[in-house]
């Protein structure tokens, strides 16, 4: 086999080719039926579960020396997380580039965030899942779970939306919102923010899901429908970024006011805001000088 | 021993990654011709997805004798196999796992050879997830039944099973959301 690298001894991907061929199977799978949650026999890797394992295993069976691979962590390519991944996958796959670039690259790992970015059909991204069922909350047997996705009935789960609603007089849940897929499976979308719950829809490129620990995959196919669960009188909203003077905040750096921005609390103890996609942040940062005439 | 180029891990990644996109945007075809070099692509494809882990049958005699040991899938009645290898030229003559409502992933993938993809006589209107609108697809040497017994095992989602076309070095991919329209007397 010419896949045994040299240099480190490891087989291409880390993952030998049966483990490789499983996640394959399973994948393939999950795309055939869209937001269904295939199990699969998930692999221990060198790294505690719930680091991304799941995502990692995805991106390690997809992965070849053609790819250019971005990981990102709540947005940012910089953070502990996502640095450990690259270099685990940089170590592993020989050949392979990477990028902090959402624009040049063609395979993305990314955990709690999509990138701001339209992703295109030339991509792929694997999405970190810590709890890949929707139902979890109201069902502690997976049996009856199963039942309930292959009937796609989701009366419980609406109404605990609907108990939230009586409550708070709005949904509550902030990220990991639930969302029907081609009208039939609800899935977990992982932990991305609200505002990133409608790039899912009719997306362009391929949105896979990784849940390592719990040994699931699941897909959204590219041209799906996504809708997110919600009432007729009460719609789904995302993330409401206006100030008490009713202005959008921008960001504290590139001053972008169509961007997810993460809170900050300065040393002096004000609050400032953030684009949370630091390629996009750094993108726009750089147009602005550059329509300043500064060097980028 | 110079190992042909379909058991090569290197290999079988690229044949995997067309298949993603294959099933990902049902009816576009994929050449994986040239990473396959000259195997058929059926072939191919069962070298890429086989091993000791799952079921395959082979009711018209597709695959060679010499390649069972080497794909190292378990043999299997058409009714319970997991991957379903068959000559789209012959009808249908078995049922295929449909899955259950709790493990629809038990539907078998269906991996049919046919004459001629991307032209011929049959043109398929196709929509459903991964088709932005509709999508057209032509092809040749499929027995018009398999497109009958098809509508039957995918009426009732998410039980199913999921085709993968293939001709000498071309595939597409008709997974059990995607509904098909046969369009008469269009070229």
């Amino acid at each position: 086999m010419n896949a045994v690298s040299r240099s480190n001894a490891y087989n291409f991907g880390f993952l030998d080719e049966y483990a490789k061929k499983e996640v394959r199977r399973a994948i393939l799978k999950a795309i055939a039926i869209p937001g269904y949650q295939v199990p699969y026999a998930s692999r221990e890797m060198p790294m505690g579960r719930g680091f991304g394992t799941g995502g990692l295993q995805l991106t390690l069976s997809l992965i070849g020396p053609n790819d250019v691979l971005k990981v990102i962590d709540q947005g940012s390519d910089d953070s502990v997380n996502a640095v450990n991944l690259r270099r685990f996958i940089e170590m592993t796959c020989p050949g392979v580039s990477t990028t902090t670039k959402t624009a040049e690259c063609t395979l993305i790992q990314s955990r709690h965030r999509i990138p701001e970015r339209p992703l295109t059909s030339k991509q792929i991204i694997v999405l970190q899942v810590p709890y890949p069922d929707p139902l979890v909350v109201v069902e502690p047997s997976e049996d009856k779970r199963k039942t309930m996705h292959g009937e796609a009935d989701y009366s419980r789960l609406l109404v605990k939306l609907y108990e939230d609603i009586v409550k708070f007089d709005e949904i509550t849940i902030s990220h990991r919102y639930p969302t029907r897929i081609n009208d039939h499976y609800v899935i977990d979308p992982s932990p991305i923010p609200r505002w990133d719950v409608p790039k899912l829809h009719a997306s362009a490129a391929l949105i896979l899901f990784g849940a390592g620990r719990e040994k699931k995959i699941y897909a959204v196919p590219p041209h799906t429908k996504a809708e997110p669960l919600a009432f007729s009188d009460v719609p789904f909203r995302v993330e409401d970024f206006r100030d008490e003077q009713g202005r959008r905040r921008a960001c504290a750096r590139c001053g972008c006011t169509d961007s997810f921005l993460d809170e900050f609390v300065t040393d002096s103890g004000i609050k400032t805001y953030q684009c949370s996609d630091s390629d996009w942040c750094n993108e726009k940062m750089a147009l602005a000088r550059q329509t300043e005439g500064k060097p980028a | 021993m110079r190992t042909e180029g379909i058991w090569r891990a290197d290999v079988q990644q690229r044949v995997f990654r067309e298949l993603v996109e294959a099933f990902s945007r049902p009816g576009t075809i994929r050449e994986i011709g040239d990473c396959i070099d000259g195997a058929v692509a059926q072939r191919a494809v069962l070298a890429t997805l086989m091993d000791g882990e799952v079921t395959l049958a082979d009711p018209h005699g597709q695959i060679a004798p010499a390649d069972w040991p080497l794909l190292q899938a378990k043999p299997s009645a058409c009714e319970h196999a997991r991957y379903v290898a068959a000559n789209g030229g012959r009808a249908p003559d078995f049922e295929p796992a449909l899955g259950t409502l709790e493990s629809p992933e038990f539907g078998a993938t269906v991996l049919i050879e046919v004459e001629r993809l991307g032209q011929g006589e049959i043109a398929l209107e196709l929509t459903g997830p991964g088709i932005d609108g509709q999508r057209r697809l032509h092809l040749t040497g499929l027995h018009p039944d398999w497109l009958r017994r098809r509508a039957d095992w995918v009426g009732s989602f998410p039980l199913g099973v999921d085709l993968l076309l293939s001709d000498a070095h071309r595939i597409v991919a008709l997974p059990r959301t995607t509904q098909i329209h046969r369009l008469e007397g269009v070229r």
